[in-house]
């Protein structure tokens, strides 16, 4: 019923730009970044600082006021391993316009990201795993069930865990995908949220074949049942897929314009 | 086991939009719950009931409870004053049937200045219908929403062949309020939205006009069309569907077969304005259950029972 949810993956610290910006406090790259993704589509911006062991905190608000303020408290996505820098995030951030999610727990060290999402009324990415990649959709499930448990006993909403199966990389894993899909649609059937870093999946392919290889692959997990993604938003390709796909799933209704809303 | 309501509300809502200014001001919309579910949130605005009146005023010709409401007033400009005093108006709607030029062709020099004193004339807000001609009521529109500028009036309606030119001239130019026309159709309810809003018309100033048809007539279409743009709009969150909906009713249900067969005719159907009154009603009610956000009817009596009716489901 709701539409796909798209989280744009642009404000990310591996970024040339975007580590300078966050080394300098400089705005400019990471507004400019924001509001490129947010004139795209995406619903929520994930906002990636690294390990930021020294200064995450003070890091970490910067940024969620930095474009909560500029850009109407636009929804954010706070994705670092560092847990006291998620909470310094949280602590300013405005949810009029959604709940903050926490990018990522796992079924392993991070599994108390969990606790921290469901002490502050966050959302949660639950990545399927716990030491390395599971092995296969057996220990996917278990890990599922470990952290859906683990939510639950602490009073959060099972739709606020957003489970990521783990987009494998086909130059290396082509065999796995086809499990990964699967593992979305056993989600799915139980009434779950997913999602994921989508563009894994097309690692070391030449540029130009990227966007092909994603959009493929988004169709096939939303016919899953993927409900969310972590992506490019400027991927133009790609965007017409989501939206496509949203319409055949029945998710928005359809217009001649639709590509252009 | 003891019932336990779940109200269902939505944190989409239906946009507000006000017609009129000042005191005399309705606004319609506003909404976040399904079609008169009231006892899920209660209506911040309860669905508007707006009186037709055309230019001619020959709608009352052979229905004599009508033309005694209307009696002694000879101009469009009284008959809207009568019309915005009936029980349970709210606004009035002043359609230019005579400006077809299929018909009467009225001038649209002497369209405006009908226009102009029945502005004037009403305390209530005003709707005013063109000719469903495409050509002449770009024409009209445009000089009738020169005339009354400041008097935030809605035009019924701008369509996928003439959006371009009514959304410019009376959203865009004089600030008044614009109807998107489609017909029964809910992609290009959906798409005329879209394009308005493109052309730099703000949602706040298009009221849908989803189509109608007198029940009985495919009713069943408009009501599954209605139904499914609220939903988009509640469910969905999709704020290309968001926009209050306005049906004209009268206009529809006047002129279908029960409603003009003359009794010397048919006389088994008993009286044909009874049965006009009860088609108008009859489809006026199905409208508001399927979504719609304000109706417009002619009878007095309809217009009495369908305020009644939305008052006592508030």
């Amino acid at each position: 019923m709701a539409r796909f949810t798209i989280i744009g993956e642009r404000i990310h610290c591996i970024s040339p730009s975007i580590r300078e910006a966050m080394d300098t406090k400089n705005p400019e790259p990471i507004l400019k970044r924001a509001k490129e993704q947010i004139d795209a589509g995406a619903a929520y911006l994930d906002v990636n600082i690294g390990p930021a062991e020294s200064n995450g905190e003070e890091l970490m608000k910067w940024v969620v006021q930095l474009i909560q303020e500029n850009f109407d408290n636009h929804p954010l996505c706070l994705d670092t391993a560092n847990r006291k820098a998620i909470e310094a995030g949280i602590s300013v951030y405005n949810r009029s316009k959604g709940k903050p999610i926490i990018n990522s727990a796992d079924a392993g060290d991070r599994i108390v990201n969990i606790d921290l999402a469901a002490a502050n009324d966050a959302i949660c990415l639950a990545l399927c795993s716990k030491s390395g990649i599971s092995k296969d959709n057996d220990e996917r499930m278990m890990y599922c069930q470990e952290m859906l448990e683990r939510g639950m006993s602490l009073g959060m909403d099972p739709a606020d865990l957003w489970f990521d199966p783990l987009f494998l990389v086909i130059k290396g894993m082509q065999d796995k995908l086809m499990e990964v899909l699967e593992f979305i649609r056993m989600c799915t059937d139980m009434g779950l949220n997913t999602t994921g870093g989508l563009s894994n999946i097309s690692n070391g392919m030449p540029k130009h074949i990227r966007p092909i290889m994603d959009s493929a692959m988004l169709a096939m997990a939303m016919m899953s049942g993927l409900t969310s993604a972590i992506v490019n938003p400027c991927d133009q390709r790609l965007m017409e897929t989501i939206k496509s796909c949203d319409i055949i799933r029945g998710d928005t209704l359809y217009a001649d314009s639709y590509l252009e809303v | 086991m003891p019932f336990t309501a779940k109200p269902r509300k939505f944190s989409a809502g239906i946009i507000e939009i006000p017609l009129g200014v000042g005191q005399n001001a309705v606004t319609i919309g506003g909404g976040n719950v399904l079609p008169l579910y009231y006892f899920d949130n209660p209506a911040k605005n309860p669905p508007a009931v707006g009186v037709e009146i055309t230019d001619t005023g020959v709608e009352a010709a052979g229905l004599p409870e009508l033309a005694a409401y209307y009696e002694g007033a000879n101009t469009p400009a009284e008959r809207a004053k009568k019309a915005a005093a009936m029980e349970g108006a709210d606004f009035v709607c002043l359609r230019f049937e005579g400006a077809d030029p299929g018909g009467l062709n009225r001038s649209v020099a002497d369209c405006v200045a009908i226009a102009k004193e029945v502005v004037e004339a009403i305390n209530k807000p005003l709707v005013i219908a063109g000719s469903k001609n495409l050509e002449k009521d770009v024409e009209l529109f445009s000089a009738c929403a020169e005339v009354c500028s400041d008097k935030n009036v809605l035009f019924l309606s701008a369509r996928e062949e003439n959006y371009k030119t009514i959304g410019a001239s009376c959203a865009l130019a004089y600030g008044q309020k614009v109807g998107a026309e489609s017909s029964v159709d809910i992609n290009l309810a959906k798409q005329l939205n879209v394009l308005m809003t493109q052309l730099g018309v703000q949602p706040q100033s298009i009221v849908m006009n989803l189509g109608s048809a007198a029940a009985g007539y495919g009713f069943e279409y408009v009501a599954s069309t209605m139904e499914r743009v609220k939903l988009a709009a509640l469910e969905q969150n999709d704020t290309m569907l968001q926009m209050p909906v306005i049906t004209p009713v009268a206009s529809e249900t006047w002129s279908v077969k029960e409603s003009i067969m003359p009794e010397s005719d048919m006389p088994e159907w008993g009286s044909l304005e009874e049965r006009g009154i009860e088609m108008e009603t009859v489809t006026a009610s199905a409208c508001l259950a399927s979504g719609c956000d304000a109706v417009i009817l002619r009878h007095p009596t309809s217009v009495k029972a369908i305020a009644a009716l939305i008052a006592a489901l508030l």
